[in-house]
C-alpha cells in the first residue's frame, strides 16, 4: 500500500494522519479533502482566546509541491475572514519567513500552523502591512515568487 | 615439472572425489578461485566446504614447499587451518595470496576453533557479514569491530544487542555499500586491504579497522607485507612502520582482477539504530547518514528526492575541496557530503544534469560564461577581453555582457557595460570569433531574448512571465535582482515596474 506512494505522499499522508488524530488547539484540517487530493488541504484555525483574534475563524490553504517536504508549502490565508494583521495581506499572502527562507524540511503542517497561530496571538494592534494595497496589485498568485522584505518580527 | 603436475593432477583428482561425494548441487558448489604465490598464479576449484588445510594441502605441493611452510592470507588476515573456506564467503574468482611463513615471524592465527561461539574471532570476511557495525552517535564514524582481539568492550557493540533483543531476532547483517563501475549502480561491496607500498594483497593487518577513517583515510592501520622483500619498496628500505592500504570491491559481479574496485559510499549504512527518515518519517533498512551533528537520516528515496529538488534550482554547492555537492538537509553545520558519488543514486536523467550543472558551475567559478540559448548551456571559458562569443556547441553568437544577440555598441540596458564598440579584438582565444561585424545584425534580430545574466553571478536566467522582481536560484547567489534595470532590485524597482 505505502509502496505505490512516492516519498512526499508517504509524509504527507503521515502528516495528515497526525494532524487528523490529534490537532494542536484551535487547528483542524478538512480531512476529506485533503484525502481526495493529499497535495492541497484547507486548514480550519481559530483565533486563541484571550488575543485579538478571539471568536474569529480562518482558513488556511496549503498546496504542496511534489518536492515537499524538501521545497516549502504554499500557504495562503483563503476564503471570506482574512485576519488583519501586518504580516498578512489582505490577498491571504503571510509574510513568515519560516514560509520560504527559513524552511527546512525538519519542520511540518502542524509547525507551520503553531507559528501562524503564534503569529496572530502576538498581534497587539490589527493593522494591514503598510504596502497591503500596493504589493495586492502587483504581486505573484504564488506567494512564494515574493521576495519579502521582512517586517520586525516582534510585531 | 613432472611433479608439479602429477601433483596438480592429483589434487584435482582428490577435490572431483570430494565433490562428487557431496550430494547437493555439485556444480553451483564448485568455487574457482585464485591463488597468488611467489610463484605466480594458481586457478583451482574447491568446494566451499573444505577448509583452509585443505588448500595448503592443494597448493603446497605446486610450489615446492610443505603445507606446515604456508600461511594463507585472505583480507589482510592469516586464515587458520581449520577455517572452513565457506565461512570466509569467497566470491568466484576471488584470491587467496599463499606465502612462505618467514622464519621467526610469529602470527596470530585466526581460528574458527579456538573460542566458537564468540563472533569477533572470525576472519575479515568478504561481505564483512560477521563484522558488528554500526553508526556510532555523536562522533559520526561508523565503528567497525572485527576484532581477533576479544579484549576491546565496545560499548557500540552492546548497543547494537540491545537493538537485535528489542526485536528478537540475530543482529543485523552489515554491509557495506559502493558505487560499482561496473555494475554502474550502488551494490554491496567489500572490505579488502593490500600493502600501502607495493598494493600486494599478501599483507596480514596488526589491528581491525574501527571507523570509517580509519578505513577511508591513509596509513591509519599498520601491518605485515608478505610479498618478497625485493618487490616492496618499503620492506627493501626498511622502512617502517608499513601501513595497511583498504579498499573495497563488489560483491554483486564477479571480480574481474585485483584492480576492480568500487567506491565506498560511506553516508549509505544499515539502520542499526532504527532512525527515522527525517522527510517520510519511515524507518528503513538502508538510510543516508548525512555527517551533521545532529544524525539526521534519509531513507535512499527521500535522499534521491531530495537531490532532485536541490538539483532541479541549482541549489548544490560547488565545494572547493569535494566538488558539487549537498549539505544536510536540515541546514546544519559542517555538513557537506565528502563523497560525491553517492550522487550515483540518481537516476541516469538526473545524473547527466547533476554532472551538467557541476561542469557548468565549475565554468563560473572558472570565470567562464554559459551559452544563453535555452537548452544549450555550453561551459564557455572565454579571454576576459573577448565581448564577441561564439558558442562552439550550438553556434550562437552573443554579447558577453548582456548574454543577448551580438551587437555592436553598448548593450540595450545602458548601465550593464560601456563595451566602447571595441569588441572585436579577443586576440587568439578558442571561442572567440575574430571576424567583427558581418552576420551580426541578422543573429540578433532572429535570436529572441529570452534570457538574461543574473548581474551577480552572470547565470543565464529564464523569465517565466510574472514580475520583474528575479531571483538567481544558484546555491551561494541568491541575487534578487530586476529583469528591467538587469541591476540589484530595490523599492524603487517595485514601484517603477514591478510588473511587465
Ligand atoms: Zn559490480
Ligand atoms: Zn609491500
Ligand atoms: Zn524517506
Ligand atoms: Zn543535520
Ligand atoms: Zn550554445
Ligand atoms: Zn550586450
Ligand atoms: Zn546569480
Ligand atoms: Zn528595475
Amino acid at each position: 500500500m505505502t509502496s505505490a506512494m512516492s516519498p512526499s505522499e508517504r509524509r504527507l499522508q503521515k502528516e495528515l494522519m497526525s494532524l487528523i488524530k490529534d490537532p494542536p488547539p484551535g487547528v483542524s484540517v478538512d480531512a476529506e479533502q485533503a484525502e481526495q487530493n493529499l497535495l492541497q488541504w484547507t486548514i480550519h484555525m481559530e483565533g486563541a482566546t484571550g488575543t485579538l483574534y478571539e471568536g474569529e475563524s480562518f482558513q488556511l490553504q496549503f498546496k504542496f509541491s511534489n518536492k515537499y517536504p524538501f521545497d516549502s508549502p504554499e500557504v495562503t490565508f483563503v476564503g471570506s475572514n482574512i485576519p488583519v494583521h501586518p504580516h498578512v495581506y489582505s490577498n491571504g499572502h503571510i509574510c513568515l519567513s519560516i514560509l520560504t527562507d527559513d524552511w527546512s524540511p525538519a519542520l511540518s503542517v502542524q509547525a507551520v500552523c503553531l507559528s501562524i497561530v503564534s503569529m496572530l496571538s502576538s498581534c497587539r494592534e490589527k493593522q494591514q502591512p503598510p504596502d497591503n494595497a500596493f504589493y495586492v496589485k502587483t504581486c505573484n498568485k504564488n506567494p512564494k515568487k515574493t521576495k519579502w522584505w521582512y517586517h520586525d518580527d516582534s510585531v | 615439472m613432472l611433479r608439479f603436475f602429477i601433483s596438480f593432477f592429483s589434487s584435482l583428482f582428490q577435490m572431483m572425489i570430494h565433490i562428487l561425494t557431496t550430494k547437493k548441487h555439485i556444480i553451483q558448489n564448485v568455487l574457482s578461485i585464485y591463488i597468488k604465490t611467489t610463484g605466480g598464479n594458481i586457478s583451482i576449484d574447491i568446494d566451499p566446504k573444505c577448509d583452509v588445510s585443505h588448500i595448503k594441502k592443494m597448493v603446497a605441493p605446486q610450489i615446492g614447499l610443505q603445507p606446515e611452510e604456508l600461511k594463507v592470507i585472505f583480507a589482510g588476515k592469516e586464515l587458520g587451518d581449520d577455517i572452513i573456506i565457506e565461512e570466509c564467503d569467497l566470491g568466484q574468482q576471488s584470491i587467496l595470496h599463499v606465502v612462505k611463513i618467514k622464519p621467526g615471524n610469529v602470527q596470530s592465527k585466526i581460528s574458527a576453533s579456538s573460542t566458537p561461539n564468540s563472533k569477533t574471532l572470525m576472519p575479515l570476511c568478504e561481505s564483512l557479514d560477521d563484522l558488528m557495525f554500526s553508526a556510532s552517535s555523536g562522533s559520526r564514524t561508523a565503528s567497525i569491530s572485527i576484532g581477533n582481539e576479544t579484549s576491546t568492550s565496545d560499548s557500540l557493540l552492546d548497543e547494537i544487542e540491545v537493538v537485535a533483543n528489542n526485536e528478537k531476532s540475530k543482529p543485523k547483517k552489515v554491509h557495506f555499500y559502493v558505487y560499482c563501475p561496473t555494475c554502474k549502480k550502488l551494490t554491496q561491496g567489500k572490505l579488502r586491504v593490500r600493502c600501502h607500498f607495493c598494493k600486494s594483497g599478501a599483507f596480514t593487518v596488526h589491528s581491525d579497522p574501527q571507523n570509517w577513517s580509519h578505513v577511508l583515510e591513509s596509513k591509519q592501520i599498520t601491518g605485515t607485507c608478505e610479498n618478497d622483500s625485493e618487490f616492496c619498496e618499503n620492506i627493501l628500505q626498511n622502512k617502517e612502520p608499513t601501513f595497511a592500504e583498504f579498499y573495497f570491491k563488489c560483491s554483486e559481479h564477479i571480480s574481474l582482477g585485483e584492480n576492480d574496485q568500487a567506491v565506498p559510499l560511506d553516508l549509505i549504512r544499515p539502520n542499526l539504530r532504527q532512525l527515522q527518515c527525517l522527510a517520510c518519517f519511515e524507518i528503513t533498512e538502508t538510510i543516508f547518514s548525512f555527517p551533521c551533528e545532529d544524525d539526521h537520516v534519509t531513507c535512499l528515496d527521500c535522499f534521491e528526492a531530495y537531490c532532485k529538488a536541490k538539483l532541479s534550482d541549482r541549489q548544490f554547492w560547488q565545494h572547493p575541496e569535494y566538488g558539487y555537492t549537498l549539505a544536510c538537509p536540515s541546514g546544519c553545520a559542517n555538513s557537506f557530503i565528502k563523497e560525491i558519488h553517492h550522487f550515483r543514486l540518481l537516476d541516469d536523467e538526473h545524473y547527466e544534469r547533476y554532472h551538467r550543472f557541476a561542469t557548468e558551475e565549475f565554468v563560473l567559478q572558472s570565470g567562464g560564461l554559459l551559452c544563453p540559448q535555452p537548452g544549450c548551456g555550453m561551459g564557455i571559458l572565454a579571454d576576459p577581453e573577448c565581448i564577441r562569443i561564439t558558442c562552439q556547441n550550438c553556434k550562437y553568437v552573443f554579447c558577453r555582457n548582456c548574454l543577448q544577440g551580438y551587437h555592436i555598441g553598448s548593450c540595450d540596458p545602458p548601465e550593464i557595460q560601456e563595451t566602447s564598440g571595441t569588441s572585436g579584438d579577443c586576440g587568439t582565444e578558442l571561442n572567440c570569433d575574430n571576424r567583427n561585424g558581418a552576420g551580426d545584425d541578422a543573429s540578433r534580430t532572429t535570436i529572441k531574448v529570452i534570457t538574461k545574466p543574473c548581474p551577480s553571478c552572470k547565470t543565464p536566467t529564464e523569465r517565466d512571465g510574472g514580475c520583474m522582481h528575479m531571483v538567481c536560484t544558484r546555491a551561494g547567489c541568491q541575487f534578487h535582482w530586476c529583469w528591467v534595470c538587469q541591476t540589484e532590485w530595490t523599492r524603487e524597482c517595485m514601484g517603477d515596474h514591478w510588473f511587465g
